[in-house]
């Protein structure tokens, strides 16, 4: 205490310096007090969830953003002449969107400006019954997509004499541009022959619409459709198909108990990750616990109650483990675990029992010791007993490498067990799609839900996800003067359905390249009676970024850079992509809020659709403007808003059709995409969709009553509300009544008289569908069900048709090798990077299978926000002790060499920077394959235009690229750079403020060589990799790859692991499971001659 | 008025302006020279006259090297300097108009440009003092004006802000500030404010006492 007095105190201030000048002055004192008393704004709104009624989003005024942050309303007023220090009043149009980043299609509202028709900022929809009003980053960063300043102004072709991959570009109108396709897609179409059906490709990668794209080809009578949802998650549809003839499951997170995750995927990224989360949240704020099983300490794993970091692609053998411990043990009470009523009513273990050849095989394949003593429920529960009695805590413990982590199995079994039914899953991406036998993960992982009753579909549980989506958006068939769907074609195209993988999910889109440049491949199959092409006359990648984001990146650019093989190419992407750099032309499409598509995402018991706007049309239509050609309204509102020439689909496809494809009609496409309300022009959005999304009934009836007398109703309520919940609580479909009314079975909007439907032994009842039978419903226990979607109208324990025609009946039952001589002879099962592989202490596993939260594939590039909050954030994790070992400390360049497993073929490396961490698992590193993204050039030079079109100045280095045919290698040369933007300036004021390189990673996915599942098609993505301190040479973000080599791994896993058609097979696919854009049946008919 | 409350009015007017300053933002080379010039200013940071590295180092270096590093530790980063963190039990920061700090100030007219003050929000230690330092200056002015009905309602809001305000907070974040203060400067600024708000809230309630009669 050096003040002994205030009398001191108060002498010691007399200060030379008077007070007002020290006080550093923050309070004003302008009267603004006549603003505020007459304004309707307040400071801060009642709640953080505030938004405005939807009755006030045509005009809404709300104060600007930057002034508030000075301090609120009552500081400064309103601004007006008197005031004009004031804060800023936007007058806004609010129009509904739908998100378009990633897959979970989160609701938006775009806040259009209406002085200046710009959109000042994405917010969310209160009405988007699954996102509820919350957007994660990428759906806030919406506006900086809009207004990239590197944002592709108009259509650019490349410059004639130049060769694809030069970087010269000329710039073209769309009609330009849709004349030159248009005349290519009609001569290619109009030659009418079996090869021509298969020369249009469109590759459609983020789809984010249920069913429009689909209808272009089929409109076009082509089997052309490819789409990427392959490379993705094959292995997980795979594994629900075998199980529930549905290709992904839709759990009730909200009502589980139990929150059972394998990988990062629902709670912090992947499908439908922003809906999930919040409904996970919620599950564990009532007391739900969360489970996740992830070599990598993900954000989910983290929080989780448990984290089992199972070695990858093992996570078979803890779910049978699991199993094994149902069916064995019992509940505290003394009571069974497993749920027999569900069991015996629900899964197909009858027809099982039944089939005595395979339980025969079964005891060969030494699975069981003995035939059972009768066909009954209790004597399959013995078999099951016996099947799975060998997966015990000590084998899962040895095979995924838990070894000092056996307490975590039985915390696993305390949360398990006490959850009942009421256990919530989404088995997707990462194990299923990582490895070889992948989709087992999904197979064996919905096995123990099955028996403890959770994949019931009930509250709590597991439903499919076709009961809570609806597929609308290729069926606004009445808009058109066709009046009707197109026909399916007759034509199978080998290039993405190939012999060698009948039962893939689905097309092999990833490898087109290795495909189309195996010319003895090409010539084994014709000699066999195939007509496959030797090249694709028309090449559409759409959204889509195929040379970056598959394996095998530089066949990939060799392929392309091909015009013998990729007769014309043209990119419909809403940005720069390394792809449209091998293109012939690139047309700019639409973000978020600059599109117009019907989408569902099932992230909740209910069925809900969105509609995606180009909310800038919207907002100008409302205004008064009018487009002057309205099947082009889009583009032309995008042109006259200062958007640019950006386009869209739903409008450019009906477009490039009717006036440059087939403007004769004589092709019998043109009716498909005709107005039928004036046939001289395309369909319009509001015509198709309105038409489409008509038939939803309620939505319907709730639309005609709101909009009496309009002209598109459903669509003026969709354009308004942007989102509808058609039903909710959908909960268990398969137990509701088949109806009958003594005539006719009347079983999803078909009725069947009762003539032509029998029963079979099981209770299912078939009808004759052209040349094949399907099952319409089932008898279950006296009771006329609707049933689960598979043949037998059960979830199939017992997959009959791949063990018996389609020729994999040792996995025809959940499986997984139970020792090393398995271990081999099951090698279809086993991941490609299973321990056994890794020899020395520098061989580790690559996990490269998830996603940073706050980036999507490739759009995300050049978000400012999203690149700014990602830079270096992604290192390659490695175990703290394994780093030790080898030397290796944080910040440190590492050389990771990939080498295939199958073959010992090394493919080459990629240099990365190394995090030493305990969050990845002993033994297996991390490192997200969605980060490494390049440019060649930093911008582009357009003829006649003033301003140079820059390359993905926010997000990407620039590299140099050597590639002698064999061996390429890329190496970043120069980073990005603080600039000035040329266009949307408003937006990127802060240009100057970057600071980050761009390097985040290097592009590893060119150094993995594709590694085609034999069974589902997928690529296994996981890698061996060998990693050793990186040279004097070696910079992060190098890569050297022998794709030569690469090939001959393809080309090993193909033929060496496959079981392809033969002359004895008599039909391409399984008719029965989903194939994206379904051929005629008679397209299905396979016929060739053995050579 | 006599001069004796005069001084005492202006005294007070000028620690308030040094110790909400000093919290407000970094110090300048400016604001440390009048400091270390003036001895009456310098007597309240005893420790600081007497601190090796202020004999060292330009002033350049001990703002760039040291003070603003403590600054930015014991007001952006490690401590909270808003009451509404002490106050509230969920301890989050109310930033908008709900503020109750915020409310007083709009009653009172008193704009804050927060964005001015670099602040989140208006319950910002360095704001309150601010806020006292505004309230003395316009209390002297009614003295000196001769107005004492209105200089009286001034002392009240000043005793009414400081005891369901300042004093509900400002101690306990000010000792933390004392024990975290890496640099002798902070230490003695934050010693010097609580000392003083605890010596001005004595005199505020003598003169409430007394009918706020200011010249007894």
């Amino acid at each position: 205490m050096y003040l002994q007095s205030r009398r001191t105190f108060l002498k010691g201030a007399a200060f030379s310096v008077a007070g007002v000048a020290i006080a550093k002055g923050v309070f004003a004192t302008d009267a603004i007090a006549e603003s505020v008393s007459q304004s309707k704004f307040t400071n801060t709104p009642d709640s953080i969830s505030f938004y405005p009624d939807q009755s006030e989003w045509d005009n809404f005024a709300e104060l600007d953003g930057d002034d508030w942050k000075r301090g609120g309303i009552e500081r400064h007023g309103v601004r007006s002449a008197d005031n004009p220090d004031g804060i800023q009043v936007n007058n806004y149009t609010i129009v509904p969107t739908v998100c378009s980043n990633c897959e979970a299609g989160c609701g938006l509202t775009a806040w259009v400006n209406k002085d200046t028709m710009t959109v000042r900022k994405y917010m969310g929809n209160p009405l988007h019954t699954g996102s509820r009003g919350r957007n994660c980053a990428k759906g806030y960063a919406v506006t900086s997509q809009m207004y990239d300043p590197d944002r592709i102004p108009f259509p650019i072709k490349r410059a004639p004499g130049s060769k694809r991959g030069e970087g010269k570009w000329v710039r073209v109108t769309w009609d330009e541009a849709m004349a030159a396709i248009g005349k290519k897609m009609h001569d290619t179409l109009a030659k009418g022959d079996e090869i021509s059906k298969k020369s249009i490709m469109y590759h459609v990668g983020r789809p984010n619409e249920n069913g429009f794209g689909p209808r272009v080809p089929q409109s076009l009578g082509i089997d052309g459709y490819n789409s990427h949802t392959n490379i993705c998650s094959a292995g997980a549809r795979q594994g629900t198909i075998q199980w529930a003839n549905d290709d992904r499951n839709s759990p009730d997170w909200a009502n589980a108990d139990l929150i059972f995750l394998q990988s990062s995927h629902a709670a912090d990224a992947g499908h439908y990750f922003q809906q999930s989360a919040g409904l996970i949240a919620e599950a564990r704020k009532r007391g739900a616990k969360m489970v996740v099983i992830d070599p990598r300490m993900s954000n989910s794993a983290g929080m989780a109650d448990l984290w089992i970091p199972c070695w990858p692609g093992t996570e078979a053998a803890l779910y049978l483990y699991l199993t094994n411990r149902i069916l064995n043990e019992k509940k505290k009470d003394g009571s069974d675990i497993v749920n027999h009523e569900f069991v015996k009513e629900w899964v197909n273990w009858d027809r099982l029992m039944a089939n005595k050849a395979y339980l025969q095989k079964m005891i060969g394949y030494g699975y069981i010791s003995k035939m059972p003593k009768d066909d009954s429920y209790e004597s399959f529960i013995e078999v099951a007993k016996e099947l799975y009695a060998p997966y015990t805590k000590e084998f899962v413990v040895k095979e995924c490498k838990l070894e000092g982590m056996e307490y975590k199995l039985d915390e696993l079994w305390e949360m398990f067990v006490p959850a009942g039914a009421k256990v919530a899953t989404y088995l997707w991406r990462a194990g299923p799609i990582g490895h070889r036998g992948g989709w087992m993960n999904t197979r064996a992982g919905f096995l123990p839900l099955v028996f403890v009753g959770a994949m019931r579909g009930d509250i709590g549980g597991v439903g499919m996800h076709h009961w809570h989506e609806i597929s609308v958006a290729g069926k606004g068939d009445k808009a058109t003067v066709a009046g009707k769907h197109p026909e399916k074609t007759d034509a199978w195209n080998e290039i993405a359905w190939p012999p060698e993988y009948p039962i893939s999910t689905y097309e092999m889109g990833y490898m087109m390249p290795q495909i189309m440049m195996d010319d003895a491949w090409h010539e084994k199959w014709t000699k066999r009676g195939l007509k496959i092409p030797k090249s694709m006359a028309v090449y559409v990648p759409r959204m889509h970024n195929p040379l970056w984001i598959n394996p095998d990146g530089f066949r990939w650019i060799e392929a392309l850079k091909r015009e013998d093989k990729f007769e014309l190419s043209f990119n419909l992407s809403p940005t720069w992509s390394e792809t449209n750099w091998y293109c012939d032309y690139v047309l700019p499409v639409g973000l978020a809020g600059e599109r117009n598509d019907q989408q569902s995402t099932p992230s909740k018991p209910e069925q809900r659709i969105e509609f995606r706007q180009a909310v800038l049309r919207v907002a100008a239509e409302k205004s008064g403007w009018k487009a002057k050609r309205p099947e082009r309204a889009t583009l032309e509102a995008h042109m006259k808003f200062g958007l640019g020439e950006v386009w869209e689909e739903s409008e450019f496809w009906p477009n490039l059709i009717v006036d440059y494809v087939d403007p004769d009609g004589s092709l019998g496409i043109r009716k498909y995409w005709a107005s039928k309300k004036d046939p001289s022009r395309a369909v319009t959005v509001p015509e198709y969709f309105d038409a489409a999304m008509s038939l939803l009934p309620k939505l319907k009836a709730q639309a005609t009553k709101l909009y009496k007398g309009e002209e598109f109703p459903v669509y003026s309520y969709m354009r308004d509300h942007g989102a509808w919940t058609e039903k909710t609580d959908v909960y268990k479909p398969q137990e509701e009544e088949l109806e009958f009314d003594g005539t006719y079975y009347h079983a999803h909007g078909h009725k069947y008289s009762k003539d032509e439907v029998t029963k079979d032994e099981f209770g299912a009842l078939w009808v004759q569908d052209g040349n094949f039978k399907k099952s319409i419903g089932a008898e279950i226990d006296g009771e006329l069900r609707e049933g689960f979607h598979t043949l037998s109208k059960k979830l199939e324990f017992f997959s009959e048709w791949l063990a018996d025609e389609w020729k994999w009946p040792e996995y025809a039952i959940p499986i997984y090798p139970r020792n090393e001589k398995e271990s081999d002879k099951m090698v279809h099962l086993v991941t490609q990077v299973h321990h056994k592989h890794m020899k020395a202490d520098n061989e580790f596993a690559l996990n490269t299978i998830y996603r940073l939260p706050y980036n999507i594939h490739t759009r995300s590039v050049n978000s400012k926000h999203l690149m700014e909050i990602s830079q270096n954030h992604n290192p390659i994790w490695i175990y703290t002790k394994d780093a030790e070992k080898l030397g290796i400390k944080r910040g440190d360049a590492v050389k990771v060499q990939i080498q295939d497993t199958l073959t010992g073929i090394k493919s080459g490396y990629f240099i990365a920077m190394a995090v030493p961490t305990e969050a990845t698992r002993p033994g297996v590193l991390a490192c997200s394959h969605h980060a490494g993204r390049w440019k060649l050039k930093d911008s582009v030079t357009i003829p006649g235009f003033e301003h140079q079109l820059g390359i993905m100045s926010l997000g990407s280095p620039k590299y140099e690229m050597t590639d002698d045919g064999k061996v390429g290698t890329m190496k970043p040369t120069e980073g990005i750079k603080p600039h000035e933007a040329w266009q949307f300036k408003e937006y990127n004021k802060d240009l100057d403020d970057i600071w980050w390189d761009g390097l985040s990673g290097a592009w590893q996915n060119a150094v993995a060589p594709c590694h085609p599942d034999p069974i589902a098609g997928n690529h296994g993505w996981h890698q061996k990799v060998i990693i050793t301190k990186a040279g004097a040479d070696d910079k992060i973000g190098d890569i050297k790859v022998n794709y030569e080599n690469n090939f001959k791994v393809y080309q090993a896993w193909r033929d060496q692991l496959t079981r392809p058609l033969t002359a004895a097979d008599k039909l391409r696919r399984p008719y029965h499971i989903k194939r994206p854009v379904k051929p005629s049946q008679k397209a299905y008919e396979f016929n060739i001659k053995d050579v | 008025m006599n001069n004796d409350l005069k001084q005492e009015q202006i005294a007070r007017i000028n620690i308030y302006a040094l110790i909400s300053r000093i919290m407000m933002s970094e110090i300048d080379e400016g604001l440390l020279k009048s400091i270390e010039e003036d001895e009456n200013m310098l007597s309240f940071f005893p420790t600081f006259k007497e601190w090796e590295k202020r004999e060292k180092l330009s002033s350049k270096d001990l703002i760039e090297k040291y003070l603003n590093v403590d600054f930015t530790n014991l007001f952006l980063l490690h401590l909270i300097p808003y009451e509404s963190f002490y106050t509230r039990d969920d301890q989050m920061l109310e930033t908008g108009g709900d503020n109750p700090v915020q409310a007083i100030f709009n009653a009172f007219e008193f704009n804050v440009q927060l964005d001015k003050a670099r602040v989140m929000a208006a319950d910002h230690i360095a704001i309150e003092l601010e806020f006292m330092y505004e309230l003395c200056r316009a209390e002297l002015k009614a003295l000196e004006e001769g107005n004492s009905k209105v200089a009286q309602e001034i002392a009240q809001i000043q005793y009414g802000f400081m005891r369901d305000h300042i004093l509900e907070w400002a101690p306990m974040y000010l000792l933390n500030v004392k024990s975290e203060a890496g640099t002798a400067f902070y230490f003695d600024a934050a010693d010097l404010a609580l000392e003083f708000i605890m010596s001005d809230f004595e005199y505020l309630t003598e003169l409430k006492n007394n009918g706020y009669n200011h010249q007894v």
